[in-house]
């Protein structure tokens, strides 16, 4: 790896009462990249994100953003540092409007010199939201929601995106334009880490791939190399003996 | 030691009465979320009732106690079905506020009926008493003590067995899914709202018979059942068993051996304090398994 | 429908003008009913800090209405030697002072908890203070606190008193008003839309609250501090009152919820149908709040501002379909 990576997991696990929901995965971004996680369901995707922007604690492990460790750091605190994550289930503040959402998201985000007005407009503009602007968030359409909720997380300045399956549930032409707004916000210099269940998407806009399986790790590389992984064929479609 | 144990159990039997006058309220908060801020004036309806009719039927107030459970049925149903229905899907201020506002103006009306004073009801065995290994029992109080064990009793037994029971926890633990099931949750909540003003009528009998009660006494009884809940726990018979029996003894207690002007203090502080340790009561919410 | 700042001056010039001719121009009872009404608007706005901006709507507030009102009798009394110029400073001070540590500590634990759960525990922090001040001689909540006079010798104690509130009201409209426009009011918004979302973007949540809350309680604190002043002798039951704890939301949700207004306008309806209309019917008082209430509920659930908004929206959907 030639740049210093923007986030390094090290030996991180997660247990719920005994279940291993994250065993032991280690794995480092390199900035500017579009990484995807993939696994079946169950596989322990949720849960990594929720562990590395501190919604939960890891049983062991470290997390390190920029070198820095931020496990067991408050939600809050690494916002400021300039992680953010965009919902799955959007989850905009529904009574004001799109523009005042986003302005939340970049009045507060990573801490430093800012110039509000021109950074909501920003985000907004990289999500393709600009002409809903003063539109109320609960008259959104699902599609234009996940919008909103990636133009909130690019409006805190994040260096690193997390977005939690942006493109489910959409249709085709509400895909593409998604994965639009994901290749413009890698080319505006942003780290992006994606969990999507959609393997057309993932294929196409992918720098780099992780699967996950029961919590581990069980393939990393591009796509190329890890469509014809036989430990990633078994994950999905099960192996022979076992079925 | 035995002014200890007398306390204790007058406290006891202080308990199992607010435990009755609390069931419903808890009922309600467990099963749709509102916060009932006119339980206490439905517990007083069921103190004015009995009085009323134990006075021009003249019989003992137990007695009237069937009747006036089946009046405050019907006027909790419709009271639900019509007012508090309209508040459900909204913030859970609105319905605090529309019960309190109901509350302000039942007041105002039992005020005019009954007019503002103290009101008793005696019963012929009202200044009995008798002694079970030291300890002195009024045997009003021992008798209202039976009819609220038995009253609660009664209702757990509806809620685990009878298929009313069943509909109430079918909805509260899934309202969607009771819903695409076939089950009229309006309904539901009505009849629930009625059972819970039901309990509360019964339980403003036995209050009446053991203490004098007037129209000012109802947030008194509002705040004791919010009290009883947040000590024992959300939506059960048994966990308002739990706190209302807390309650009493503390509240005994206190006024023995702090001063008489204290129930109110330590009252307040156990609820902010539980509140903070533990927000859904010692013995939780029984309706959130799958929540 | 942007207006500019220097209308916007001149209307609130103008506004301010009017309501401090009051006194000049109103008879004596309805000085007195102009007094309640500023006094509860102040509370109300310092109310709406908390339960308007950041939706942790208290039912306990009065909590800090007495707390100030017996903190600053009890230390004016003390200093009976002082001028009565220096005494209202004082007692200012004292009451502020008191509520801000007393708020600060409640705070940590208090804001864990949401909903009516908070609603209910500042019901229960209420109580407890009341009974207090009520039980423990020091505070002499049973027996009353006297006030010594403050008001010049050259003005009618009423009209002093209604200038006093105005002044106070405008301080807690300004402070109001620049928190909704300040980064901390955007941060207190998020937190009551989605509070977990809010911390995932950044907002300092549990310091932001706390703000919030210690701001409030003040603001209410250096209110109940003149409030007492202006009854001259107060009781517990003359402070910590039920009928305020419940009014300060009734306040919010008649005039608009969150808005800056809001509480303003709902606490001069409110006040002045209660006071003015309703004062007649005495037997019947209890009665019209509690249907005021339920019509309110059901009725208009976005206040006075609600209504004004969506009539607003649909006439310029009316002019746009032009």
């Amino acid at each position: 790896m030639s740049a210093p990576a923007i986030l390094q997991v090290e030996h991180l696990s997660k247990s719920f009462r005994g279940l291993k929901a994250i065993a032991d995965v280690s794995f480092a971004i390199a900035p500017g990249s579009i990484t995807s996680i993939i696994g079946p369901n169950g596989a322990g995707k949720s849960t990594l994100f929720n562990l590395i922007t501190g919604y939960l604690a890891p049983t062991a492990g470290t997390v390190r953003f920029n070198g820095r460790p931020i496990t067991g750091m408050a939600t809050n605190r690494i916002a400021e540092l300039g992680i953010a994550r965009a919902f799955q289930i959007a989850r905009p503040f529904r009574d004001i409007s799109v523009r005042e959402n986003v302005r939340i998201g970049a009045l507060f985000g990573k801490k430093g010199l800012r110039d509000v007005e021109a950074t909501t407009e920003r985000g907004m503009k990289l999500a393709s939201l600009a002409h809903l602007a003063d539109r109320r968030a609960s008259a959104l359409t699902v599609g234009q929601l996940r919008h909103l909720e990636v133009a909130r997380a690019i409006a805190t300045r994040a260096d690193l995106l997390l977005a939690d399956e942006p493109c489910a549930g959409l249709n085709p032409t509400e895909t593409a334009a998604m994965i639009d707004v994901l290749r413009q916000i890698r080319s505006s210099g942003v780290t992006v880490l994606l969990v999507e269940h959609d393997m057309p998407s993932v294929m196409e806009v992918s720098d780099r791939l992780l699967v996950l399986d029961a919590g581990m790790l069980i393939a990393d590389g591009s796509p190329h190399e890890v469509a014809k992984d036989a430990k990633v064929i078994a994950a999905y479609l099960g192996t022979p003996e076992a079925s | 030691m035995s002014l200890v144990l007398q306390t204790v159990a007058d406290g006891l039997v202080l308990g199992g009465i607010y435990a009755l006058a609390a069931v419903g309220f808890s009922l309600i908060f467990g099963v749709m979320h509102v916060i009932n801020l006119s339980h206490g004036v439905l517990v007083l309806i069921g103190a004015y009732l009995a009085l009323v009719l134990s006075n021009s039927l003249g019989v003992d107030p137990l007695l009237v106690l069937p009747l006036v459970m089946i009046v405050l049925f019907g006027m909790g149903y419709c009271y639900q079905r019509f007012l508090i229905q309209r508040t459900i899907s909204g913030p859970p201020l609105a319905s605090m506020l529309l019960t309190f506002g109901i509350a302000l103006m039942l007041q105002n009306a039992m005020i005019w009926v009954f007019s503002p004073d103290m009101k008793n009801i005696t019963p012929s065995y009202a200044f009995d008493s008798f002694k079970i290994a030291g300890l002195t029992f009024d045997a009003v109080r021992v008798s209202a003590l039976a009819a609220s064990l038995v009253l609660l009793s009664c209702l757990a037994l509806l809620l685990k067995f009878s298929h009313l029971g069943r509909l109430i926890r079918a909805t509260a633990q899934q309202t969607l899914a009771a819903q695409l099931c076939g089950v009229n949750v309006r309904h539901v909540y009505a009849l629930t709202f009625a059972v819970s003003a039901a309990f509360a009528g019964a339980a403003g009998i036995v209050i009446g018979v053991i203490l004098p009660f007037s129209p000012a006494d109802e947030s008194l009884w509002t705040l004791n059942a919010f009290v009883v809940v947040v000590l024992g726990g959300v939506g059960s018979p048994a966990g308002a068993l739990l706190g209302g029996l807390l309650l009493g003894v503390v509240n005994t207690l206190t006024a023995q051996y702090v001063g008489p002007s204290f129930p109110n203090v330590t009252m307040f502080l156990m609820l902010v304090l539980l509140l903070l340790v533990r927000p859904h009561g010692l013995l939780g919410n029984a309706f959130s398994a799958s929540r | 429908m942007k207006r500019s700042p220097l209308s916007i001056a001149l209307l609130a010039a103008i506004c301010i003008a009017v309501l401090a001719a009051g006194p000049f121009l109103l008879p004596p009872f309805y000085v007195r009913v102009g007094q309640l009404m500023l006094y509860s608007a102040g509370l109300g706005l310092a109310w709406s800090i908390l339960g308007g901006f950041a939706g942790y709507a208290s039912f306990g507030h009065a909590a800090f209405i007495g707390v100030g009102a017996f903190t600053a009798g009890l230390v004016e009394n003390s200093a009976a030697g002082l001028g009565p110029l220096w005494l209202l400073p004082l007692g200012l001070i004292a009451g502020g002072g008191a509520c801000a540590v007393l708020s600060a500590v409640v705070a940590y634990p208090i804001l864990r908890l949401r909903g009516t759960f908070f609603a209910i525990a500042m019901l229960g922090v209420s109580h407890v203070c009341a009974e207090l001040t009520n039980n423990v001689d020091f505070f002499q909540g049973s027996l009353g606190l006297n006030f010594p006079p403050i008001a010049p010798a050259s003005a009618d104690p009423a009209d002093f008193f209604y200038w006093l509130y105005l002044a106070a009201g405008l301080v807690v409209l300004f402070i109001a008003w620049w928190i909704r426009h300040s980064r901390f009011g955007a941060g207190l918004l998020s937190i009551r839309e989605d509070e977990d979302t809010a911390r995932m973007l950044g907002v300092p949540t549990e310091r932001y609250k706390r703000l919030a809350f210690v701001t409030s309680a003040v603001l209410t604190g250096l209110l109940g501090v003149i409030y007492a002043h202006s009854l001259g002798y107060i009781t517990t039951d003359s402070v910590y009152r039920d009928d305020t704890n419940l009014s300060l939301i009734v306040y919010s949700l008649l005039g608009g919820m969150g808005t800056l207004f809001g509480p303003v306008i709902g606490a001069f309806l409110l006040v002045f149908v209660t006071q003015v209309i309703l004062a007649r019917l005495l037997d019947f008082h209890l009665f019209a709040t509690g249907l005021l209430l339920v019509l309110l509920v059901l009725a208009a659930p976005g206040g006075v501002v609600g209504v004004v908004r969506s009539l607003r929206r649909r006439r310029d959907k009316l002019a746009g379909a032009e």
